[in-house]
């Protein structure tokens, strides 16, 4: 332990309370400035209880406090920098922004505003301190519309389409508070939409145009998704097809697509799904499930190479189908009707090949349609004049090179592939487009072979007639004058000496008259007035009897098919055994060295669409026919004609005669012949169904008996009368004249007043040019009912004549008649009293 | 990145603070080249006010965690 000195150590102890208060004074300090430098830190002081002075020295906190600084400093450095760049960074991006920016105050004065803004609104001016932003930019006073009073106002972004300056801008004003929140300041940022706008507008207008070609097009447009639904479609589609715009977002094209169109199906649904595009045709189903037909076409739509839809433009063609169907239908009926024409019907091109040829021309000439189609008509339609039997100019041909209608001169011989012939007539027109120009020729032609054989015979037949109206005129006048004469040779035989030569002459005269008077009656026959006198009868009798006379003492014979149930008709036997007779001669005459003669009958029926001369109805056909020489041919269409014959005895009346006859039966007479091959006459008579009565004998005449009285009469012809006049006396009769009916009535009147009637009247059944018997006979039994009137005419076969009694006469002489004609007459009317 | 723990629980501020001062401060090149990381586990609740506003100041990224037992994670490292 150490000594100390008590002067010393209260030095010591003063010291040692200087050095402590010193220390504690430096510690102190050092607290302080370390619970400064603390709080510069931003944290608290530290507590004297949290270190004590060594553990604060051994810290060393100024030292730690002072390298935090260090690096503080050096942040707030670094810090000032990137500042410094940033501020130049918006510098730079302030001023070349494509936008127009200001920055202002809470009163709107102007604090910055970039390049942009002044190009914007043509600022050229210098900015001056507390310039107002209104008086630059918006020229406006209106405070509601300024975004910047907008966004102090709600403290937020304000957005606003303000048009200034002639520009269309989107102006953002966006407030800038300071740290305290408290909004100082405003930044506008100002974009000129104009030129978007102006593209908008364009794009809009462009647009527009687009979707009214989309919309007003008459086509119907669609636009599908890659699985067939519907992504847009215009207004014509969803017209056409009946739905409404709200209906089509939800359906698909197969909505759509016909169920039967088979052909267009799978295509379509291809088409679809986009393996391939094209043109075609299909059915569309419409809402109201009618079927329309739609033409166009399909392409599909790629986006990145990949498919996404398609894309399709049709028409509606239903009523275009329409219409060609009816042109198909209208041309299908065309050519059913001209195939089923009567007529022959060929037409040609320009060039005079056939392009169609109907059903009855592939008849007539032998070439089918097929066969002919192409071919010249020429070849087809190969014709000869009929007369000549030259070949024809080609109407077809006449008719392209005029171009007007032509027709055959007359008929013609068409001469079919197989070499059948048929007569024709036929007419050519030409055929004329739409523009009258002419593209072909229509031919028609017609076969009138038939009609024209019937025409023939109808030209004959009245040639016949004309010739018969003739014959029967100058048979008449005959017939009196040969009543004349045969009366008075009578007249004068019987005055002469019965030895005298006279006589001789008088019989050779009388001999010529008689043959004279045959010949008139057949004349008579042929001509109008013989009338047959019908009655029932059965032929088969009548045509074996007549014939096997007609063959008596020639080297001919007849062979008969007559058949047992041959039906009866009504005719005149006198007249149809004269046709027999003469259908005989004339086969008996056509076999100088004999043969059979084929007699044959038969019934037929003639039906009402027989092509034919004769009438509906039945008929019993007689066919006489001989293996003679034959008829030329040049002969056969003459030989009905009177006074044609062909034979040196022939008097040419018996076949004219003959068909004279037929034709008042309503019959109809042919004939057939080739020349060597014999010849086959035909007649044919209407039947009658009733049963052939068989008349009795003729009554046996009356014996002679001497009667007298005064006798009427009336003729026009003056040698006629004076001829009866001779005849009467001589019969004891007293006679009397009148030259026409009128004369002899009133003769006949006087003397029944008179007292002294006559006893009889002969009356001449037809005076030209005055009353005849026929009329005057009615006039006479009004006079007087008892009256007994003969009836005197050269046709004995007229009606009159035929049923005398019915007509009221009592009697009938046929011209010319001899004395004993006359006198069994007039014994047999005036006996029978 | 090596990551320095740094255990002053127990510790009160501003001593606290001080301590981790003293740690950034030494490492301070390390830290600002990305190379280290420290990781100060404390309890002290106004150090989690004080540690990361002085480390910010000094330019350095901070991240406080607190922990379910009561104490705070704090995470100090260079800025991004």
């Amino acid at each position: 332990m150490e000594q100390t000195r008590p002067h010393q150590n209260a030095d010591l102890l003063r010291e040692n309370d200087g050095l402590r208060k010193k220390h504690a004074a430096a510690m102190q300090y050092i607290r302080r400035k370390v619970d400064q430098l603390l709080t510069v830190m931003g944290t608290s002081p530290l507590r004297p209880e949290e270190l004590d002075d060594n553990t604060l020295i051994e810290l060393d906190p100024i030292s730690i406090i002072s390298d935090s600084f260090m690096q503080v400093l050096h942040h707030l450095k670094e810090t000032n920098e990137q500042l410094r760049v940033a501020h130049e960074e918006i510098t730079a991006i302030f001023d070349s922004a494509g936008m127009g920016i200001l920055v202002i105050d809470r009163d709107m004065r102007i604090l910055a505003l970039n390049r942009k803004i002044k190009e914007q609104f043509g600022i050229d001016r210098k900015i001056t301190d507390g310039m107002c932003c209104r008086d630059l930019l918006c020229k406006k006073d209106v405070e509601a519309e300024c975004p910047a009073r907008k966004a102090i106002e709600s403290g937020a972004s304000v957005e606003r389409v303000m048009d200034l300056n002639g520009l269309h801008f989107d102006v953002v004003a966006t407030p800038i508070r300071d740290k305290s929140g408290i909004i100082t300041q405003v930044v506008l940022v100002y974009m000129d939409l104009t030129e978007r706008i102006r593209a908008q507008e364009d794009l809009r207008r462009s647009e527009e145009r687009y979707r009214d070609l989309f919309e007003n097009s008459t086509d119907l447009i669609q636009v599908l998704n890659a699985d067939g639904t519907i992504r847009y479609v215009n207004q014509a589609w969803r017209e056409s097809l009946g739905y409404g715009p709200d209906e089509v977002a939800s359906m698909s094209i197969f909505d759509i697509i016909h169920p039967d169109c088979k052909d267009c199906g799978p295509e379509f649904k291809s088409v679809v799904c986009g393996h391939k595009g094209g043109r075609f045709e299909t059915l569309f189903l419409t809402k109201a499930r009618e079927t329309i037909i739609v033409e166009g076409n399909v392409s599909p739509m790629m986006e990145h190479g990949a498919f996404v839809g398609t894309r399709g433009i049709f028409r509606d063609i239903t009523l275009r189908k329409q219409a060609e169907i009816a042109v198909i239908a209208e041309r299908e009926q065309l050519a059913v009707t001209l195939r089923s024409i009567g007529d022959g019907v060929i037409t040609t091109d320009i060039s005079s090949n056939v392009v169609l040829i109907n059903k009855v021309a592939e008849h007539l000439t032998g070439w089918t349609q097929d066969a002919a189609r192409g071919m010249n008509i020429r070849e087809v339609f190969s014709i000869k004049s009929e007369k000549t039997g030259e070949d024809t100019a080609c109407p077809i041909e006449c008719v392209l090179r005029t171009g007007a209608p032509c027709e055959l001169e007359e008929s013609a011989v068409l001469i079919a592939r197989d070499g059948r012939r048929h007569l024709i007539t036929d007419s050519v027109a030409p055929i004329r487009d739409k523009d009258s120009v002419v593209t072909g020729a229509v031919l028609v032609f017609r076969d009138i072979t038939d009609r024209k054989r019937l025409e023939d015979r109808i030209i004959k037949s009245e040639k016949i007639e004309s010739l018969g109206v003739l014959a029967g005129g100058i048979a008449h006048d005959f017939n009196n004058l040969l009543n004349t004469i045969i009366a008075n040779i009578d007249i004068a035989a019987r005055f002469d000496r019965p030895d005298s030569e006279a006589q001789k002459s008088l019989a050779r005269a009388q001999k010529a008259s008689t043959k004279a008077k045959e010949l008139t009656q057949q004349l008579l026959t042929f001509s109008k007035g013989g009338a047959p006198v019908k009655k029932l009868a059965a032929i088969a009798d009548l045509i074996r009897d007549t014939a096997d006379f007609g063959t008596r003492g020639t080297n001919v014979r007849c062979d008969y098919a007559l058949p047992e149930d041959l039906w009866s008709a009504e005719i005149d036997e006198g007249q149809i055994s004269q046709v027999i007779q003469n259908l005989v001669l004339n086969a008996v005459q056509a076999m100088p060295q004999g043969g059979t003669i084929s007699i044959s009958a038969r019934n037929i029926e003639v039906g009402r669409a027989a092509f034919t001369a004769l009438g509906e109805g039945r008929y019993v056909v007689i066919a006489v026919r001989d293996h003679g020489h034959g008829i030329p041919p040049e002969n056969l269409s003459r030989i009905f004609e009177p006074y044609f014959t062909t034979k040196d005895t022939g008097s040419g009346l018996g076949l004219a005669t003959t068909y004279s006859i037929v034709k008042k039966h309503d019959g109809m007479i042919d004939v057939e012949s080739s020349v060597g091959g014999g010849t086959t006459f035909t007649v044919y008579l209407p039947a009658s169904l009733a049963a052939a009565v068989h008349t009795g004998l003729p009554a046996e005449p009356l014996p002679r008996r001497e009667i007298s009285g005064r006798i009427l009469v009336m003729d026009d012809d003056a040698l006629v009368l004076e001829t009866a006049g001779v005849l009467l006396e001589m019969l004891g009769y007293q006679a009397d004249f009148a030259s026409d009916g009128d004369e002899a009535l009133e003769k006949y009147r006087e003397a029944l007043r008179s007292g002294a009637s006559y006893s009889a009247v002969i009356m001449d059944l037809t005076i030209p040019g005055g009353k005849g018997g026929r009329s005057t006979i009615r006039h006479l039994l009004e006079i007087d009912p008892l009256a007994k009137a003969i009836v005197s005419s050269g046709y004995s076969t007229d009606a009159v004549m035929a049923n005398y009694a019915r007509h009221g006469f009592a009697g009938i002489v046929v011209k010319p008649y001899t004395i004993d004609d006359l006198d069994a007459e007039l014994q047999r009317v005036l006996g029978n009293k | 990145m090596e990551t320095v723990e740094i255990d002053i629980r127990g510790q009160l501020c501003p001593a606290t603070l001080l301590v981790a001062l003293k740690e950034i401060n030494a490492r301070a090149s390390l830290l600002r080249r990305g190379a280290v990381k420290l990781c100060f586990l404390i309890d002290n609740r106004d150090a989690t006010g004080t540690i990361p506003e002085s480390a910010s100041n000094m330019g350095y990224a901070v991240n406080v965690a607190k922990q379910q037992e009561g104490w705070y994670r704090i995470e100090v490292a260079a800025r991004l």
